[in-house]
């Protein structure tokens, strides 16, 4: 395997880098920190917790109140009419699924998640969440953007952008089955930020069900070798920059221009981190692999953690089929059995390798769901107060951080919202959300606009 | 605002003029005395046990225990109508003459108490109680207030106003470019120069065609120095079928056409191919937009024509059936109301640039748009039969009628007359499938039973005599009106105040009056009219978006309150009226705009224009951009001259037929053959939803479950590796690479050609230079052959290689085959180039 650094020393050797050069150091001027490697990693703003991802995200907005939230008051007023804001009027629901104190600390886990509920102290619930709107799209991407109402770069983007990445072979920022709805690539999109930077998606996700994660397609060349492609990629690169020469600045080519470097190096690296058969029966079984119900996710958290360890910055895995307007009872013990043990055995895998103290890994969807009943089986969505969980990464383990009121309707303390959530996140990783900062459009733009307070209770 | 809240206001918008009364608010002291004496004991008595705070569970969200409650009703909508005893459900419950509601459930009140009650209502239902009782007060937004919400930009009439006057007039040539410039010069922005003639070409043929021009049409149309070369070029692209083959696919990214169902379960639609050819041909036809809009929706109501023009407005309605379905819907009801919401929603968007179907569970967040415009309109499609087709199968309980259009309608047939042999056998096979369906467990027989609907389907598809009938997919008349109620959040188990069929109430004021039928007729003529103030404004912008890259309103599917505003008002007005006024001609628009000066400026960068405008909002220059997926798919069948340019008939999924589309006969990836085997272009492509041809799916092609305006551009490693390696590319590298070979013979003549081919212009000095190295390099590399090199790669080529460029061909000295392979390679690196995928 060739490094990054050589592979530039080659590149640049070639023709046409003189004027590639010139252009990477204009372009350098005017936003100090991308270099002509934008990948190349940046150092932190302040010493980090964390050093990597992992998103584990629930489409859909699973429900708090059954999961991670408990409402004894919620089981006690059970079919009782709620007084409060657009809900008036509606009956509450009770869970229908026990609430336990896990593990030393005594965290709350319903029996839904018996398997991550093992790993009760190594998580952090923020039980006090919030965004701006209970509709799927708007909050998916507040999730994902910051803000929904303008294209802005996503999370793992301005990570990437912050720190760059550790194998320059593979992709900074991989999303293994992304929605094509709810804002579709906005949410793994780079937006304004240099296209470089955007998410590399990896199968497909879909409403209702997880995604499909398959190999990425043409990763090899049936009768060219790498060195005949390189010279051919070398002429096509050279032609690319000639291009960006005469039309001055355009950030298209640009990206094209990183994204072929690394679609080269992809090629070789990518077969290797997706072989899941290097990995021992054991291992695949802890995480669920060929059983039933948790061998789509078990893989995806899988390759996940291989993605991680070859030093993937920012790793997204999509679980859709949370939105559970009906059928709460099957349908989201259905979801959450297949999610606990892969979840688990990531947790514990992650621990074994020494990983997890360095990787946050975070679960949650774009908003919680109601208290209140919908249809007699179903909840609704709910944007003013839900749970999401934190662990590694710096968090606090076996603690709870934040509440709603007895009913889990709307946080009452430790109001997180998106944004601090997002200054939280980029904290962990030792990002001020206030200076990662990205020109645009005569503005220092920002993940978190002109909002974001760092939860700091929940750091370690 | 809380649904209940929205149902009880309703009632008092639209009961009260029915009954001439509203609720008594200042009862009389003998008044009150009655309602004390008479109704709290017999409400606190017989009803609070389930309606009033102190119920276990409150039933029917009906609170009686205090004056709100009374006069909010229940999840029903309103239970009494004040002054009207025999209408209101209250009374209709306490006689026990309703035949699903009869209260107190345990027996009938006596005829004493029922009749207090029926007094009560009669009088307004003085209520005197001021204590909170079930339902708490609560916070009420301000109801929507529909005449203010008229005041947003977009809801206004367009005035035309003629264009501004501009410092630099030589500049503006059109007056489009006056009211561009104008808005440039306020900014204190000059506009770069013009591009050249063969940037200019190139950018006409890739924007109304979406195939590059040959070598050839470059050249004469650069060497043609007459001033209206350029309009003459316009002109014959405007007119070419690949117009319509191109403009077609905008809208059908709008229209969310695909062939399949998509969502959970995918069945085939196999006859949606026809309205992808009605929308080909519209745009072809120039067929004036305001007709285009009516048949859509309604073409099965306009009057008159042969049976062509019929068969063609019938199939035009494929745009309300050709959605996304879950076939597997348990719920008929809330499949229905799943259907309804899908038109809605997408005749508003796509029409009207509104998003209507947020007001399914609450009034709009942003826009004056209550739930119950949302339900008018949902009451419009209630009324109508959407012919979608499918079979009922395992997992697809939803199946409906086709429409067969009539023979000797022009429509096109992909199936040959039916012998009677096969006739025969068909029924043979049938007969044969009934009897197994007996057999077996019940897996098998539900297998057989899916064999037997398949079967049956392709039976279906012949007339008696043989004759493959013309199916196609489409709407239709309901079997009778019927309005919609009011669903409180959108729930199908709680149906509130049914809401007459209509509009959406904010746009414009000339508001149909719904009297018979379904009101699609209606509709679609309120939306096709000059007087609709969205209409015309939301398709030139889409035309504007795909002429100039971005809208002029940047949300082209929202211009609501919380869409963008339009970035020159006055000129997104004035062309909407010209639109209107001059017969809704798309052909006469994009003409306007592509011959405008601002189309025509180069896309140089431009530092201080940069600074001031970076994202090029007010068009100092042509922003270059990727062309769309399947621009760059033809554009690669094009140049490597393989493309098939003759329309096919129908589609894979039609020759596939009924049934689930992931099946072995369609291939392994469900419809979707490998892009190397179909030289057609990209529009004919089977559209499988969640399963696009790699080609599209890679480039960002727009998603069929979604309503698409405006393509996002991603730029992933992914695309790289498919111009690296996908066989489509290989295969169109060869046929490029035997073009090379067999056309020309010296390296510096192939290289010349190439760049004409792919890029129409010559290569300058410095590139011939470029590609010359890269050929001496490459067979150098090409010459070792073996496996795949390990380890990192040499370092690229250094200087100019040994051949040197202008080096004759053909001595000997390379095997043909090899020199086939570099020419590939070289064909290749120009597809793989930036400069191919631009428009710039």
């Amino acid at each position: 395997m060739f490094s990054r650094r050589s592979m530039l020393q080659g590149t640049a050797s070639g023709f046409g880098y003189l004027a590639f050069a010139a252009l990477a150091h204009e372009a350098a001027a005017k936003e100090p920190g991308a270099a002509k490697d934008p990948l190349a990693p940046k150092a932190s703003h302040f010493p980090a917790k964390a050093r990597r991802v992992l998103f584990l995200c629930m489409e859909g907005g699973p429900s708090h109140v059954d999961t991670f939230d408990h409402k004894p008051k919620l089981t006690v007023d059970d079919g009782k009419l709620f007084n409060r804001g657009r809900l008036s009027g509606a009956k509450l629901l009770a869970s229908q699924w026990a609430f336990k104190k896990r593990g030393n600390s005594g965290l709350w886990v319903s029996d839904l998640f018996p398997e991550v509920a093992k790993h009760a102290d190594d998580l952090c619930v923020l039980n006090g969440m919030a965004t701006d709107l209970p509709s799927h799209p708007q909050a998916f991407l507040q999730m994902h953007c910051g803000v929904f109402q303008a294209p802005r770069p996503s999370l793992g983007a301005w990570v990437l952008y912050g720190l760059g990445t550790e194998n320059a072979n593979l992709p900074g920022f991989v999303t293994l089955s992304p929605p094509a709805n709810n804002g579709g690539p906005a949410n793994h999109g780079s937006s304004f930020l240099p296209a470089i930077y955007q998410g590399t998606k990896i199968g497909a996700g879909g409403l209702g069900r997880f995604g499909d994660t398959t190999q990425v397609s043409n990763l090899k060349n049936p009768r060219r070798g790498a060195e005949a492609q390189r010279v051919q990629l070398d002429f096509v690169q050279s032609l690319n920059r000639d291009l960006l020469a005469a039309d001055g600045a355009n950030p298209g080519v640009e990206g094209a221009i990183e994204a072929y470097e690394l679609a080269f190096r992809m090629q070789a690296e990518v077969p290797k981190v997706m072989d899941l058969s290097q990995e021992t029966k054991a291992t695949q079984e802890m995480y669920g692999v060929g059983g039933e119900g948790t061998d789509r996710f078990g893989k995806q958290c899988l390759l996940a953690r291989r993605f991680l360890e070859a030093g993937v910055r920012f790793v997204e895995v999509t679980a859709g089929g949370w939105d559970q307007h009906r059928n709460l009872k099957t349908d989201l013990e259905r979801n959450c059995t297949g999610i606990d043990k892969p979840i688990a055995g990531l947790l514990a895998d992650l621990k074994r390798r020494g990983l997890l103290k360095d990787t946050l890994v975070v679960w949650g969807g774009e908003f919680g769901r109601t208290p209140t009943a919908q249809g007699g089986d179903g909840r609704d969505h709910n944007n003013k107060g839900y749970s999401i969980w934190m662990a590694g990464g710096g968090v606090k383990g076996g603690f709870t951080h934040g509440k709603t009121d007895d009913y889990g309707f709307e946080a009452v303390e430790g109001r997180t919202h998106v944004h601090d959530w997002h200054a939280t996140v980029l904290h962990l990783l030792g990002l001020n959300h206030e200076k990662l900062t990205f020109r645009h459009n005569g503005r220092d733009m920002r993940l978190t606009d002109v909002k974001g307070e760092v939860a700091t209770g929940v750091i370690a | 605002m809380s649904l209940r809240f929205a149902a009880g206001l309703l009632v008092s918008v639209l009961a009260a003029p029915a009954s001439a009364m509203e609720f008594n608010d200042k009862p009389t002291t003998e008044q009150a005395a009655f309602f004390e004496k008479k109704i709290r004991p017999a409400l606190v008595e017989h009803c609070y046990k389930c309606h009033s705070a102190d119920a276990d569970k409150l039933k029917g969200g009906l609170a009686l225990d205090t004056r709100e409650g009374v006069r909010e009703g229940g999840d029903g909508g309103a239970v009494v109508l004040p002054g009207s005893p025999d209408k209101s459900p209250l009374i209709k419950a306490v006689r026990y003459l309703d035949a699903t509601t009869k209260m107190p459930p345990k027996g009938k009140l006596p005829d004493a108490v029922v009749a207090d009650f029926e007094r009560w209502v009669a009088m307004g239902a003085p209520d005197p109680r001021t204590e909170a009782g079930g339902r708490k007060a609560v916070e009420k937004p301000a109801p929507i207030d529909i005449e203010k919400g008229r005041s947003h930009w977009s809801f206004q009439p367009p005035k035309a106003k003629s264009a501004p006057a501009v410092k630099d007039a030589a500049w503006a040539t059109s007056e489009v470019d006056r009211f561009v410039l104008a808005a440039l010069e306020t900014k204190g922005l000059k506009p770069v120069g013009d591009a050249d003639a063969r940037t200019l070409i190139r950018r006409a043929y890739l924007d109304l065609t979406g195939l590059p021009p040959t070598a050839d049409e470059v050249e004469s149309f650069a060497a043609d120095r007459a001033p209206d070369a350029f309009e003459k070029v316009v002109d014959r692209l405007l007119a070419s079928p690949r117009f319509g083959e191109r403009w077609g696919r905008h809208w059908l990214d709008v229209a969310r056409f695909a062939e399949t169902t998509g969502k959970t379960t995918n069945f085939n639609y196999p006859h949606a191919w026809r309205y992808r050819d009605y929308v080909i041909a519209a745009f072809n036809a120039d067929k004036p937009f305001d007709q285009f809009v009516k048949e859509q929706l309604a073409g099965d109501l306009l009057p008159g024509g042969d049976p062509t023009t019929k068969a063609e407005r019938t199939v035009a309605t494929g745009f309300l059936a050709v959605g996304p379905k879950a076939l597997n819907a348990r719920n008929g009801l809330q499949c229905l109301m799943d259907l309804l919401d899908e038109q809605s929603d997408l005749t508003t968007q796509a029409f009207l640039g509104l998003t209507v179907a947020c007001a399914r569970c609450h009034d709009h967040k942003f826009d004056p748009i209550p739930t119950r415009d949302y339900y008018a309109l949902a009451g419009v499609f209630k009324s109508t039969e959407t012919c979608y087709g499918t079979v009922r199968f395992v997992q697809s309980q939803r199946p409906s009628a086709l429409v067969t259009l009539p023979q000797g309608s022009a429509q096109a047939s992909i199936t040959t007359k039916l012998t009677d042999a096969e006739r025969a056998a068909a029924e043979k096979n049938i007969a044969e499938l009934q009897v197994k369906l007996r057999e077996g467990d019940i897996i098998a027989r539900l297998l057989t039973s899916a064999q037997l609907a398949l079967a049956r389907s392709k039976l279906d598809l012949y007339e008696k005599d043989g004759t493959p009938k013309l199916l196609a997919m489409g709407a239709r008349e309901g079997f009778r009106p019927a309005n919609s109620p009011v669903y409180a959040r959108g729930e199908v188990d709680k149906p509130g105040e049914v809401v007459p069929r209509g509009v959406v109430r904010v746009v414009g004021t000339n508001q149909p009056v719904i009297r018979s039928g379904s009101g699609r007729k209606e509709l679609a003529e309120w939306i096709a009219s000059k007087d609709n103030p969205l209409t015309a404004r939301v398709m030139v912008n889409r035309v504007w978006l795909h002429v100039f890259g971005r809208g002029l309103v940047a949300t082209p599917d929202n211009f609501g309150v919380g869409g963008a505003p339009p970035t020159h008002p006055e000129l997104l007005d004035r062309l909407a009226v010209s639109f209107a006024d001059g017969g809704w001609s798309v052909k006469t628009l994009v003409r306007t705009l592509v011959l405008s000066h601002a189309y025509r400026l180069s896309s140089k960068h431009d530092a201080a224009n940069v600074e001031a405008d970076p994202d090029n909002t007010l068009l100092w220059r042509a922003t270059p951009r990727r062309v769309e997926a399947e621009v760059l798919r033809d554009s690669i069948l094009a140049v490597s001259g393989q493309l098939d340019a003759k329309p096919p008939v129908g589609s894979p999924v039609a020759a596939a037929g009924e049934g689930p589309s992931n099946r072995p006969r369609l291939g392994p990836a469900g419809g979707v053959r490998p892009d190397a085997e179909t030289p057609f272009r990209s529009i004919y492509l089977p559209v499988v939803r969640d399963n696009l041809p790699e080609s599209l799916a890679l480039f960002d092609g727009a998603d069929p479950s979604l309503i698409v305006a405006d393509r996002p551009t991603t730029n992933v490693p992914s695309q790289g590796l498919f111009l690296l390696n996908n066989p489509f590319v290989l295969k169109a590298s060869d046929a490029v690479a035997d073009t090379l070979l067999k056309e020309t013979t010296t390296d510096s003549e192939r290289v010349r050609a190439a760049y004409l081919k792919f890029y129409g212009r010559p290569p300058v000095e410095k590139e011939l230079i470029v590609a010359d190295a890269f050929l001496a390099e490459y067979r150098k590399v090409a010459a070792k052959g073996g496996p795949p090199a390990a380890g990192p790669p040499r370092g690229p080529f250094g200087g100019r290689g040994p051949g040197g460029f202008g080096r004759p061909f053909g001595g000997g000295q390379t095997p043909v085959r090899g020199e086939r392979e570099v020419w590939s390679a070289f064909a290749q690196a120009l597809f793989a180039s930036a400069e191919f995928q631009y428009r710039r």
